[in-house]
Protein backbone atom coordinates (compact mmCIF):
# COMPACT_ATOMS: atom_id res chain seq x y z
CA UNK A 1 0.00 0.00 0.00
CA UNK A 2 2.59 2.68 0.78
CA UNK A 3 4.67 1.06 -1.81
CA UNK A 4 1.75 1.86 -4.00
CA UNK A 5 1.56 5.43 -2.88
CA UNK A 6 5.22 6.17 -2.69
CA UNK A 7 4.87 5.28 -7.31
CA UNK A 8 1.73 7.62 -7.45
CA UNK A 9 3.62 10.22 -5.61
CA UNK A 10 6.43 9.48 -7.89
CA UNK A 11 4.86 9.86 -10.96
CA UNK A 12 1.92 12.19 -10.16
CA UNK A 13 3.74 14.81 -7.35
CA UNK A 14 1.20 17.13 -5.52
CA UNK A 15 1.93 20.57 -7.28
CA UNK A 16 3.55 22.36 -3.86
CA UNK A 17 5.56 25.69 -4.16
CA UNK A 18 8.25 23.38 -3.67
CA UNK A 19 7.72 20.77 -6.66
CA UNK A 20 7.35 23.83 -8.72
CA UNK A 21 10.73 25.66 -7.34
CA UNK A 22 12.62 21.93 -8.28
CA UNK A 23 10.93 21.41 -11.58
CA UNK A 24 11.77 25.19 -12.66
CA UNK A 25 15.35 24.75 -11.86
CA UNK A 26 15.90 21.38 -13.66
CA UNK A 27 13.89 23.06 -16.36
CA UNK A 28 16.67 25.98 -15.84
CA UNK A 29 19.62 23.66 -15.72
CA UNK A 30 18.85 21.47 -18.95
CA UNK A 31 18.03 24.59 -20.85
CA UNK A 32 21.75 25.91 -19.90
CA UNK A 33 23.47 22.60 -20.52
CA UNK A 34 21.97 21.53 -23.92
CA UNK A 35 21.68 25.30 -25.59
CA UNK A 36 25.38 26.47 -24.14
CA UNK A 37 27.91 23.52 -23.33
CA UNK A 38 26.45 20.56 -25.02
CA UNK A 39 24.36 21.33 -27.97
CA UNK A 40 22.42 18.34 -29.87
CA UNK A 41 23.11 18.34 -33.63
CA UNK A 42 22.18 16.45 -36.44
CA UNK A 43 24.59 16.09 -39.65
CA UNK A 44 23.25 16.76 -42.52
CA UNK A 45 25.99 15.74 -45.72
CA UNK A 46 28.43 14.01 -46.51
CA UNK A 47 31.26 15.94 -46.54
CA UNK A 48 32.49 14.11 -42.88
CA UNK A 49 31.89 10.40 -44.13
CA UNK A 50 32.91 7.74 -43.28
CA UNK A 51 34.18 9.02 -40.41
CA UNK A 52 30.66 10.95 -39.38
CA UNK A 53 27.59 10.23 -41.54
CA UNK A 54 24.91 11.30 -43.10
CA UNK A 55 21.76 11.55 -40.76
CA UNK A 56 23.67 10.76 -37.55
CA UNK A 57 23.30 12.65 -34.26
CA UNK A 58 25.67 13.69 -31.73
CA UNK A 59 25.98 16.52 -29.35
CA UNK A 60 28.58 19.45 -29.19
CA UNK A 61 30.87 19.74 -26.61
CA UNK A 62 31.86 23.30 -25.89
CA UNK A 63 33.73 23.05 -22.91
CA UNK A 64 36.66 21.35 -24.89
CA UNK A 65 38.05 25.26 -25.95
CA UNK A 66 37.42 27.03 -22.99
CA UNK A 67 40.56 26.04 -21.31
CA UNK A 68 42.63 24.97 -24.77
CA UNK A 69 43.31 25.74 -28.42
CA UNK A 70 42.20 23.35 -30.66
CA UNK A 71 44.46 21.33 -32.00
CA UNK A 72 45.73 19.56 -35.35
CA UNK A 73 43.73 16.17 -36.81
CA UNK A 74 40.89 17.60 -34.10
CA UNK A 75 37.46 16.96 -35.34
CA UNK A 76 35.43 20.52 -34.77
CA UNK A 77 32.16 22.02 -34.89
CA UNK A 78 32.52 25.77 -36.59
CA UNK A 79 30.03 28.40 -36.34
CA UNK A 80 27.96 30.85 -38.45
CA UNK A 81 26.40 33.40 -37.51
CA UNK A 82 24.96 30.92 -34.52
CA UNK A 83 25.18 28.09 -32.55
CA UNK A 84 21.58 26.84 -35.02
CA UNK A 85 24.05 25.79 -37.93
CA UNK A 86 27.38 24.32 -37.84
CA UNK A 87 30.02 22.74 -39.97
CA UNK A 88 31.78 19.34 -38.63
CA UNK A 89 35.34 19.54 -40.33
CA UNK A 90 38.89 18.50 -39.39
CA UNK A 91 42.02 20.96 -38.55
CA UNK A 92 44.63 19.66 -41.15
CA UNK A 93 47.25 22.98 -40.11
CA UNK A 94 47.10 26.08 -37.39
CA UNK A 95 48.15 29.20 -38.25
CA UNK A 96 51.43 30.58 -39.96
CA UNK A 97 51.34 26.70 -41.70
CA UNK A 98 51.55 25.81 -45.43
CA UNK A 99 48.87 23.77 -46.93
CA UNK A 100 49.06 22.54 -50.16
CA UNK A 101 47.19 19.65 -52.06
CA UNK A 102 49.31 17.45 -54.69
CA UNK A 103 47.38 14.60 -56.76
CA UNK A 104 44.78 14.30 -53.90
CA UNK A 105 47.55 14.02 -51.03
CA UNK A 106 47.82 16.60 -48.35
CA UNK A 107 51.39 18.72 -47.61
CA UNK A 108 51.62 21.01 -44.58
CA UNK A 109 55.18 23.10 -44.47
CA UNK A 110 56.04 20.72 -47.76
CA UNK A 111 55.64 17.58 -45.65
CA UNK A 112 53.11 14.91 -47.15
CA UNK A 113 50.84 14.10 -44.49
CA UNK A 114 49.34 10.51 -43.62
CA UNK A 115 45.49 10.41 -43.55
CA UNK A 116 43.93 7.30 -41.85
CA UNK A 117 40.44 8.71 -41.64
CA UNK A 118 40.51 9.60 -45.56
CA UNK A 119 39.18 6.44 -46.67
CA UNK A 120 37.92 7.46 -50.59
CA UNK A 121 39.74 8.28 -53.22
CA UNK A 122 41.13 11.97 -53.78
CA UNK A 123 42.99 13.95 -56.84
CA UNK A 124 42.93 17.38 -55.86
CA UNK A 125 45.17 19.93 -56.28
CA UNK A 126 45.51 23.20 -54.48
CA UNK A 127 48.51 25.75 -54.56
CA UNK A 128 50.25 25.96 -51.56
CA UNK A 129 48.47 28.95 -49.08
CA UNK A 130 49.67 30.06 -45.33
CA UNK A 131 47.55 30.24 -43.03
CA UNK A 132 46.34 33.48 -41.14
CA UNK A 133 47.12 34.43 -37.63
CA UNK A 134 44.46 33.35 -35.33
CA UNK A 135 42.99 31.04 -38.24
CA UNK A 136 42.94 27.04 -38.93
CA UNK A 137 42.77 25.40 -41.72
CA UNK A 138 39.96 23.07 -41.58
CA UNK A 139 38.97 20.28 -44.31
CA UNK A 140 35.71 17.56 -44.55
CA UNK A 141 37.12 13.74 -44.60
CA UNK A 142 35.03 12.85 -47.36
CA UNK A 143 37.62 14.54 -50.39
CA UNK A 144 35.91 11.57 -53.35
CA UNK A 145 34.18 15.39 -55.27
CA UNK A 146 35.35 18.33 -57.08
CA UNK A 147 37.55 20.40 -54.88
CA UNK A 148 35.04 23.51 -55.98
CA UNK A 149 32.29 21.33 -54.23
CA UNK A 150 33.92 20.65 -51.10
CA UNK A 151 33.30 23.68 -48.16
CA UNK A 152 36.81 23.99 -46.85
CA UNK A 153 39.34 26.54 -45.66
CA UNK A 154 40.68 28.31 -43.55
CA UNK A 155 38.80 29.86 -40.18
CA UNK A 156 38.93 32.04 -37.28
CA UNK A 157 39.59 30.41 -34.31
CA UNK A 158 36.86 32.16 -32.85
CA UNK A 159 34.51 30.30 -34.94
CA UNK A 160 35.79 27.05 -33.55
CA UNK A 161 33.28 26.74 -31.27
CA UNK A 162 33.72 22.94 -29.65
CA UNK A 163 34.10 19.25 -30.55
CA UNK A 164 31.30 16.34 -31.09
CA UNK A 165 31.13 14.26 -27.95
CA UNK A 166 31.39 11.06 -30.32
CA UNK B 1 -7.81 23.43 0.41
CA UNK B 2 -6.05 26.60 1.04
CA UNK B 3 -3.36 25.06 -0.96
CA UNK B 4 -5.24 24.71 -4.24
CA UNK B 5 -6.04 28.38 -3.74
CA UNK B 6 -2.94 28.91 -3.30
CA UNK B 7 -2.19 27.19 -6.06
CA UNK B 8 -4.52 28.33 -8.30
CA UNK B 9 -3.80 32.10 -7.69
CA UNK B 10 -0.42 31.54 -8.71
CA UNK B 11 -1.58 29.93 -11.78
CA UNK B 12 -3.78 32.89 -12.60
CA UNK B 13 -0.95 35.71 -11.71
CA UNK B 14 1.27 33.54 -14.46
CA UNK B 15 -1.65 33.31 -17.09
CA UNK B 16 -2.47 37.15 -16.77
CA UNK B 17 1.41 37.78 -17.25
CA UNK B 18 1.92 35.87 -20.32
CA UNK B 19 -1.16 36.87 -21.98
CA UNK B 20 -0.14 40.60 -21.02
CA UNK B 21 3.00 39.76 -22.55
CA UNK B 22 1.55 38.57 -25.78
CA UNK B 23 -0.76 40.97 -26.31
CA UNK B 24 2.21 43.42 -26.26
CA UNK B 25 4.12 41.93 -28.26
CA UNK B 26 1.05 42.04 -30.75
CA UNK B 27 0.21 45.65 -30.26
CA UNK B 28 3.22 47.15 -29.70
CA UNK B 29 5.41 45.37 -32.19
CA UNK B 30 9.58 46.70 -31.53
CA UNK B 31 11.74 47.93 -34.48
CA UNK B 32 13.48 44.02 -34.32
CA UNK B 33 10.77 42.56 -34.56
CA UNK B 34 9.87 44.30 -37.70
CA UNK B 35 12.99 43.55 -39.01
CA UNK B 36 12.83 39.97 -38.28
CA UNK B 37 9.56 40.04 -40.06
CA UNK B 38 11.36 40.84 -43.05
CA UNK B 39 13.07 37.96 -43.05
CA UNK B 40 9.98 35.90 -42.07
CA UNK B 41 7.94 37.27 -45.65
CA UNK B 42 11.56 36.52 -47.80
CA UNK B 43 11.58 32.83 -46.49
CA UNK B 44 7.45 32.23 -47.21
CA UNK B 45 8.04 34.29 -50.65
CA UNK B 46 10.74 32.38 -51.60
CA UNK B 47 10.23 29.23 -50.51
CA UNK B 48 8.46 26.45 -52.94
CA UNK B 49 6.58 23.48 -52.84
CA UNK B 50 5.86 20.67 -55.22
CA UNK B 51 3.15 21.70 -58.11
CA UNK B 52 3.31 25.42 -56.93
CA UNK B 53 0.32 27.21 -59.47
CA UNK B 54 1.23 29.84 -61.61
CA UNK B 55 -1.12 32.81 -59.41
CA UNK B 56 0.94 31.73 -56.45
CA UNK B 57 4.31 31.96 -57.99
CA UNK B 58 3.69 35.55 -59.74
CA UNK B 59 2.05 36.23 -55.95
CA UNK B 60 5.37 35.10 -54.43
CA UNK B 61 7.64 36.79 -56.88
CA UNK B 62 5.78 40.27 -57.04
CA UNK B 63 5.78 39.96 -53.00
CA UNK B 64 10.01 39.63 -53.14
CA UNK B 65 10.74 42.58 -54.88
CA UNK B 66 8.42 44.71 -52.09
CA UNK B 67 10.58 43.94 -49.60
CA UNK B 68 14.02 46.01 -51.03
CA UNK B 69 14.95 49.26 -51.19
CA UNK B 70 15.52 50.78 -54.75
CA UNK B 71 19.08 50.17 -55.29
CA UNK B 72 19.77 46.97 -53.25
CA UNK B 73 23.87 45.86 -53.10
CA UNK B 74 25.33 42.79 -52.96
CA UNK B 75 28.72 41.73 -51.92
CA UNK B 76 29.69 37.86 -52.78
CA UNK B 77 32.92 36.15 -53.03
CA UNK B 78 31.93 35.30 -56.40
CA UNK B 79 32.79 38.42 -58.35
CA UNK B 80 30.33 38.34 -61.30
CA UNK B 81 27.56 38.63 -58.91
CA UNK B 82 28.65 41.33 -56.87
CA UNK B 83 26.60 44.67 -57.83
CA UNK B 84 23.58 47.20 -57.87
CA UNK B 85 20.17 45.42 -58.13
CA UNK B 86 16.61 46.91 -58.51
CA UNK B 87 13.72 45.13 -56.91
CA UNK B 88 12.50 44.58 -60.47
CA UNK B 89 15.84 42.76 -61.48
CA UNK B 90 15.90 40.95 -57.86
CA UNK B 91 12.07 39.76 -58.39
CA UNK B 92 13.42 38.31 -61.94
CA UNK B 93 16.17 36.76 -60.75
CA UNK B 94 13.84 34.80 -58.01
CA UNK B 95 11.62 33.57 -60.74
CA UNK B 96 14.71 32.18 -62.59
CA UNK B 97 16.41 30.34 -59.61
CA UNK B 98 12.58 29.07 -58.54
CA UNK B 99 12.22 28.01 -61.96
CA UNK B 100 15.54 25.44 -61.17
CA UNK B 101 13.80 23.99 -58.21
CA UNK B 102 11.02 21.77 -57.74
CA UNK B 103 10.92 22.48 -53.99
CA UNK B 104 12.88 25.54 -52.08
CA UNK B 105 13.06 26.59 -48.43
CA UNK B 106 14.72 28.60 -47.05
CA UNK B 107 15.32 29.32 -42.98
CA UNK B 108 17.28 32.03 -41.45
CA UNK B 109 18.40 31.37 -38.21
CA UNK B 110 20.43 33.19 -35.02
CA UNK B 111 19.30 36.70 -36.07
CA UNK B 112 21.00 39.32 -34.33
CA UNK B 113 19.77 42.62 -34.83
CA UNK B 114 21.60 46.24 -34.34
CA UNK B 115 20.46 49.80 -34.85
CA UNK B 116 23.83 51.05 -35.25
CA UNK B 117 22.09 54.65 -36.46
CA UNK B 118 18.46 55.95 -36.47
CA UNK B 119 16.28 54.15 -39.68
CA UNK B 120 19.23 51.77 -40.39
CA UNK B 121 19.35 48.15 -38.96
CA UNK B 122 22.32 45.68 -39.63
CA UNK B 123 21.62 41.86 -38.85
CA UNK B 124 23.96 39.24 -38.81
CA UNK B 125 22.51 35.49 -39.62
CA UNK B 126 22.54 32.39 -40.73
CA UNK B 127 20.63 31.63 -44.22
CA UNK B 128 20.37 27.78 -44.98
CA UNK B 129 18.87 27.00 -48.25
CA UNK B 130 17.60 23.02 -48.71
CA UNK B 131 15.88 21.70 -52.66
CA UNK B 132 15.44 19.48 -55.05
CA UNK B 133 16.45 20.99 -58.51
CA UNK B 134 14.24 20.11 -61.57
CA UNK B 135 17.45 18.10 -62.51
CA UNK B 136 16.40 15.60 -59.26
CA UNK B 137 19.75 16.99 -57.31
CA UNK B 138 19.14 17.88 -53.83
CA UNK B 139 20.82 21.15 -52.88
CA UNK B 140 21.69 22.63 -49.20
CA UNK B 141 23.68 25.23 -48.37
CA UNK B 142 24.30 27.05 -45.62
CA UNK B 143 25.70 31.08 -45.48
CA UNK B 144 26.30 33.83 -42.92
CA UNK B 145 24.79 36.86 -44.14
CA UNK B 146 25.25 40.27 -43.13
CA UNK B 147 22.60 42.80 -44.01
CA UNK B 148 21.86 46.69 -43.80
CA UNK B 149 18.08 47.70 -43.36
CA UNK B 150 17.29 51.31 -44.20
CA UNK B 151 13.39 52.60 -43.01
CA UNK B 152 11.79 54.03 -46.11
CA UNK B 153 8.36 55.16 -45.59
CA UNK B 154 7.73 53.34 -41.95
CA UNK B 155 9.01 50.48 -43.98
CA UNK B 156 12.28 48.13 -43.45
CA UNK B 157 13.81 47.61 -46.07
CA UNK B 158 16.90 45.47 -47.54
CA UNK B 159 19.63 47.74 -48.83
CA UNK B 160 22.87 45.85 -48.59
CA UNK B 161 23.22 42.01 -48.63
CA UNK B 162 26.89 40.60 -47.79
CA UNK B 163 28.34 37.01 -47.92
CA UNK B 164 29.97 36.26 -45.03
CA UNK B 165 33.55 34.19 -46.23
CA UNK B 166 33.52 31.82 -43.28
CA UNK B 167 36.00 29.31 -44.82
CA UNK B 168 38.33 30.49 -47.25
CA UNK B 169 40.50 28.29 -49.89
Amino acid sequence: MITNKKIRQFFFPSLTPKFLIRASLVVLLAYLFFGYLCIPFRIKGYSMEPTYRNGGFNFCWRVRYLFSAPKKHEVVAVRFAGNKVMLLKRIVALENEQVEFREGKLFVEGKEIDEPYVRFPCSWNLSPRQVEKNCAYVIGDNRNMPIEDHHFGQTSIKRIIGVPLW
Amino acid sequence: MVKVKYILLIMMAISIVIAGVWATGIFFQSEEKKVKKQFRNLSEWVSKEPGENTFTMVHKVKNIGTLFAERCGLKTPVEPLTGQYTPEEISGYATLCRSRFIKIDLIFYDLNVEFPEKELAKVILTARLTGTLTTGEYVDEARELQCVFMKIQKKWLFSDFEVVEVLRK
